[in-house]
């Protein structure tokens, strides 16, 4: 697929962001990678969540890097919870093909919003 | 530390994860419930999210679901200013970190409800105007 110039910019624009938001606040810079998989490069969902990966992958491991070389890193709780993340991962993994997306998707708008609220206090 | 909790509430994200969905993002104000500051929080989250994400990875190279189309444009902006980012962060106080992720994760969850609500109205129509084609048949 052949971009045009505005588009290659928009690209590289918004993925600068997502990394600026990843680095800075620990996550989230996939929501925007995937948004912009499925609105400048047109990629369906499935394609997206899986290729948004590729990118993400690389981008915490330098941001990683330099939480760990500035000292902001507490093995022992991140054992832990990476632990819980693995096991659980792989249940999510096997629910996905069970659970309806529409209600899926709307649980999980409410949880964010639930769980951003929780952080104002 | 409440070793149960940690692998408790990293289970529940990763099964969020897990279905594709942004672990991350439940499981940072989750451990906010515990005494950790929000640094090391966002490197929990940070650090966890590697193994799922080289497991995820190798499934959906199986499965051909990644285009590699154009992919460099992406990965160059985002990992220089992923740095950029995570140099800031230090330099910044806990405090203007969680209200920063609280403004980011409301205003990503509005915006998600907002979508798949017009989505799921999208379907109904559409399902409605098969229904029609199908009893003029």
């Amino acid at each position: 697929m052949n971009l045009t110039a505005k588009n290659k910019w928009i690209l590289i624009i918004f993925s600068a962001v997502a990394g600026f938001i990843n680095g800075f606040l620990g996550g989230g810079g996939g929501v925007v990678i995937v948004t912009l998989m499925l609105a400048v490069l047109k990629l369906h969902q499935k394609y997206s969540q899986a290729t948004a990966l590729l990118v993400i992958l690389p981008l915490t491991f330098v941001s990683a890097l330099v939480y760990l070389v500035k000292g902001n890193v507490d093995w022992i709780p991140t054992l832990w919870a990476t632990l819980g993340v693995v096991a659980g991962g792989i249940v999510g993994a096997l629910l996905l093909s069970k659970l309806n997306g529409t209600v899926a998707k709307i649980l999980f708008a409410l949880v964010l919003i639930a769980g951003g609220i929780k952080l104002f206090f | 530390m409440h070793i149960f909790l940690l692998i408790l509430f990293g289970f529940l994200a990763g099964i969020v994860g897990g279905m594709g969905m942004g672990g991350g993002t439940v499981l940072v104000p989750l451990l906010s419930f515990l005494d950790i500051s929000q640094k090391t929080i966002q490197s929990i989250n940070l650090i966890s999210f590697l193994p799922m994400c080289c497991v995820a990875l190798i499934f959906h190279a199986k499965n051909k679901l990644i285009v590699k189309t154009h992919i460099w444009l992406l990965i160059v902006p985002a990992l220089i200013f992923a740095v950029v980012g995570a140099l800031v962060a230090d330099v910044a106080s806990n405090k203007v970190l969680r209200y920063c992720f609280a403004v980011f994760l409301t205003v990503v969850g509005a915006w998600q409800l907002v979508v798949a609500i017009k989505f799921a109205v999208l379907r109904k129509k559409k399902n409605k105007q098969e229904q029609h084609i199908d009893e003029e048949r």
